[in-house]
């Protein structure tokens, strides 16, 4: 897809106040819901089992593929192997053709869509009948496309489809929902009455007994399967389980993850042909099952991207993603959508078409808490767009910013100094950068930016850093480049704060940028070189333990250095022996407290009370998972009153470059943020990333809002 | 869990879930209770055969209190108002109804008719999912078409507005008989 096409496409979705209003009431209400389906459910244990289950099952497709084929045939149906959609059209026409069908009625199916199945028929004169309201709703709107994989019409007002149903009735139709669902039950009843031939997909394929599993609420799939003389099932490999009680633990997530339902009001389940009217009287129904590869075996012999063959079609992960609320599933311009979308269009289409889908991901990670097969989407989707970077290059800006600068600390720390010293005519003496010049300004729309430094923290610490009377730990800190150059008395703060607690602190001037930019960019290259230069630096401190202050940087450390340099001989084991000793500046104090007995803080003096509220940042919480920690540093200082905003873990739209890539997403998550930063009435917003820090105060600063956003530490130094 | 347990949860979650119950006694109050229900909902009815049917003549009850019973033919339940099948299993976790829907007319009767009657002899409510498929399994084969169904057909597709009875039933009566005959494994 062009990259014109798709920004065209994007601004259109952004743009239409109807689908963004219906997506984000359901967002709204979905989460609330599925956590009431969920509850007494162990969902750790469930999703255990089902990512065990189909990950083994994606590790022997051929072998269970076989016992199907054994299975299906031995009750007298038919399996063919299609190794791509042209295949798989092909056959099915075929089938259509022999027994002289003129209209197949489908019960929704995204295997056939994937397939481009309809139009394929329809050329053929042979016309298919979606049968799911919204799937029937669509193609009764040419040039339409699904917007969601579990609700593809939930951006169509009612009255949209009253306009449909009246132009394809001829006649007025009012906006009336349960007229118009009796209109959809009447008109959809004749097609399948006569039909020649029913089309479904599958959501599971069960290879010891060759049983495929429909899960449907409308009961269209028992229509089509029953009443029809022929039925053809499309089922991609992996929906394939070994055993018949594997279904169990998918039949538990599936609905309760997808729409919040314990159970989809029908689950039909069809092992071999089955009796059927036929003529005036019954007779044995043709089974056909159309085993569909394209791309799936290719996916499966991939270590890495095998894990997405897990996936459950579920949607959870692009109901709670919050560029996908924004953007809807229109934008990702292929079959599936979100994340997890973009990684399957990238074997079942191209990596070329995943290419732009792929890069709409803010890594907020909110996808991999809540998907039921314990996919880690954000993961896959970075990895996505390193092999996009490899065959299609770096942006020019991109490679330009990364391997010209980034990559070379010292230059890049010069351009800081020279910045903090030109920047004055747009910061006009303020710590805020409110409009940038030229084609600049889209970045700070919605947003100040901060201003650089006059002083950054490298240059800060000599004065920071005297002997401690007795010390009990020697650390050494490791800023990252917005609290070095942007925000110095954050690292200031952290000195100060872990002095008192006696550890002593040294700043080594060795280090650079942790590369998130660059594994965020998908530019391996840089990120490992930074990580060489990372390890020496910081083994040369020789400290007891590596202390960081943006959560970004510690996930880097403890977590990116491992994999980017896994099977070097010489790196391996010093990233690991690196990663083991990095810990957080909160989760340090949290410990040194904790080790101290909670020695009773002194009071408050007569400061009064400070509301403060939490903001989650997603690194912070669903990587290094101090979301708790941190709320007990917080409520352990006196004078401070923690009230929880809405919504508190939910991304600020920041991503790093991310804001800078997309600012028409980043805007409206940020905004939304700040509305439940008003809210909740605090005069404090503390947070533990620097990123959220500069995507905050800059949103705050726009509004002429008088909320304070401080780093954890800042809040900590500041108690006497 | 206690079988009264069972009937009680299973009571509880198919309400939820939109089904209507209906609990009878004994087994000989069937027909009168059944044709009192079904009074609403039309006077054509397609009773598919099944032991718990036989057993309590409910074809007979049904005739002499003024409904048409609809057995066969090419147009099976096409046109009926109701349809009445004996379900095998209830599931009290979900509220679910598990049938061995192999034979065409028992599904049929189940998937046409506005009205679905479900049929259940108390005694086969079971915990799970996972008991019911075990007790298929220790029956033998396993059917050609298992069909599990919670509460009448329904959608949100539109505004996610929840609309009940699009392509299926938009009623679900689970008559729950409790009685002393029949066996508790399976048909």
């Amino acid at each position: 897809m062009a990259a014109k096409e798709f920004r065209e496409r994007l601004h259109k979705a952004l743009n239409n106040a109807s689908l963004r209003g219906a997506l984000e009431r359901f967002a709204d209400s979905y989460i609330i819901s599925r956590e009431e389906v969920y509850r007494g459910k162990d969902f750790a244990a469930l999703r255990e089992k089902i990512a065990a289950i189909k990950g083994d099952a994606a590790g022997r497709y051929e072998e269970l593929a076989a016992q199907f084929t054994r299975a299906v045939e031995a009750r007298g149906g038919k399996v063919f192997r299609a190794h791509d959609a042209a295949a798989a059209r092909e056959y099915i026409y075929q089938v259509a053709k022999e027994h002289g069908v003129t209209d197949v009625v489908k019960s929704k199916s995204f295997a056939s869509e994937e397939i481009h199945l309809n139009e394929y028929l329809q050329e053929r004169g042979i016309t298919p009948h979606e049968t799911d309201l919204a799937e029937w709703i669509l193609q009764l709107m040419p040039g339409e496309r699904p917007s969601h994989m579990v609700m593809p019409a939930i951006h169509l007002p009612k009255e949209e489809v009253a306009r449909v149903f009246s132009r394809y009735l001829g006649e007025p139709v009012e906006p009336d929902i349960k007229n118009m669902v009796r209109i959809a039950r009447r008109e959809l009843r004749k097609k399948f009455l006569t039909a020649g031939m029913g089309i479904s997909g599958a959501n599971i394929a069960v290879a010891e007994t060759g049983t495929i599993v429909i899960c449907t609420n409308e009961g269209n799939a028992r229509l089509a399967t029953t009443v029809p003389p022929v039925h053809v099932a499309i089922v991609g490999y992996e929906k394939l389980v070994p055993k018949l009680k594997d279904i169990v633990p998918i039949l538990e997530a599936l609905p309760r993850s997808g729409t919040a339902q314990p159970i989809t009001s029908y689950v039909t389940m069809i092992t071999g042909p089955v009796p059927a009217r036929k003529g005036d009287g019954e007779g044995i129904k043709e089974l056909h099952v159309v085993l569909l590869d394209n791309g799936r075996t290719r996916m499966a012999a991939d270590p890495v991207f095998k894990e997405a063959l897990q996936c459950i079609r579920c949607a959870s992960c692009t109901n709670v993603c919050p560029v996908f609320q924004l953007v809807s599933g229109q934008v990702y311009g292929y079959i599936y959508s979100g994340g997890i979308g973009s990684i399957l269009t990238a074997f079942f289409n191209s990596l070329e078409d995943a290419a732009d889908p792929q890069s709409l991901c803010i890594g907020c990670r909110r996808c991999a808490e809540v998907c039921p097969a314990k996919i880690n989407i954000p993961d896959l989707v970075l990895k996505l767009r390193e092999r996009v970077v490899e065959k299609q290059g770096l942006s020019r800006a991109y490679r330009i910013a990364l391997h010209g600068v980034v990559a070379k600390p010292r230059l890049m720390h010069t351009m800081l100094r020279a910045a903090s010293r030109l920047q004055g005519p747009v910061t006009h003496g303020r710590p805020f950068i409110r409009h940038l010049p030229l084609y600049f300004s889209s970045f700070t729309e919605g947003r100040s930016l901060p201003a650089i430094a006059r002083v950054p923290l490298r240059d800060r610490v000599k004065n920071l850093e005297g002997a401690l009377r007795k010390s009990r730990l020697r650390a050494a800190f490791y800023s990252g480049c917005v609290i070095d150059f942007v925000y110095p008395e954050i690292g200031e703060a952290v000195y100060k704060v872990l002095g008192r607690e006696g550890v002593e602190v040294t700043f080594p001037q060795g280090q650079a940028c942790c590369g998130a930019p660059a594994i965020y960019a998908g530019d391996r290259e840089t990120a490992v070189s930074l990580a060489k230069l990372n390890i020496a630096a910081l083994e040369e401190a020789k400290a007891d333990v590596i202390v960081t202050a943006c959560p970004t940087c510690a996930v880097a450390l403890k977590k990116n250095f491992i994999e980017l340099l896994a099977g070097d001989p010489a790196w391996e084991g010093r990233a690991k022996d690196l990663a083991a000793r990095v810990k957080d500046f909160t989760q340090l104090v949290h410990e040194l407290k904790k080790s101290e007995g909670s020695a009773p803080e002194g009071k408050g003096r007569d400061r009064g009370i400070v509301k403060v509220t939490y903001h989650d940042s997603c690194h912070f919480k669903r990587h290094l998972g101090l979301d708790r920690a941190a709320r007990e540093v917080l409520t352990s200082q006196p004078g401070i009153e923690l009230v929880e905003m809405r919504e508190s873990d939910r991304c600020c739209g920041f991503g790093g470059s991310y804001s800078v890539k997309y600012p028409e997403i980043s805007r409206p998550i940020l905004e939304r943020k700040l509305k439940n930063i008003m809210a909740s009435g605090a005069e404090i917003v503390a947070t533990d990333c620097p990123g959220c820090i500069l995507q905050l105060r800059g949103g705050l600063d726009q509004t002429g809002s008088d909320i304070q956003v401080k780093h954890t530490a800042e809040i900590l130094a500041n108690k006497d | 869990m206690a079988q009264e347990d069972l009937i009680a949860a299973f009571t509880r979650q198919a309400g939820v879930m939109g089904a209507q119950i209906l609990p009878v006694e004994g087994r000989r109050e069937l027909g009168k209770a059944l044709a009192e229900a079904l009074k609403p909902c039309g006077r054509r009815a397609a009773l598919f055969a099944s032991p718990l049917v036989r057993e309590t003549n409910l074809e007979e009850a049904l005739t002499a209190a003024g409904f048409t019973v609809e057995k066969d033919g090419p147009d099976f339940a096409r046109e009926a108002d109701v349809g009445i099948v004996e379900f095998d299993y209830g599931i009290a976790e979900t509220g679910t109804l598990a049938m061995d829907a192999t034979a065409l007319k028992a599904r049929l009767a189940a998937m046409l008719p506005l009205t679905c009657v479900a049929l259940l002899r108390t005694k086969r409510i079971r915990a799970n999912l996972t008991e019911v498929i075990e007790a298929y399994l220790e029956r033998g084969s396993w059917p050609g078409y298992f069909t599990l169904v919670t509460g009448p057909s329904r959608t949100a597709d539109i505004e996610r507005s929840l609309t009940i009875g699009v392509h299926g039933p938009e009623r679900l009566l689970i008559v729950l008989v409790g009685d002393e005959g029949g066996d508790d494994r399976g048909r």
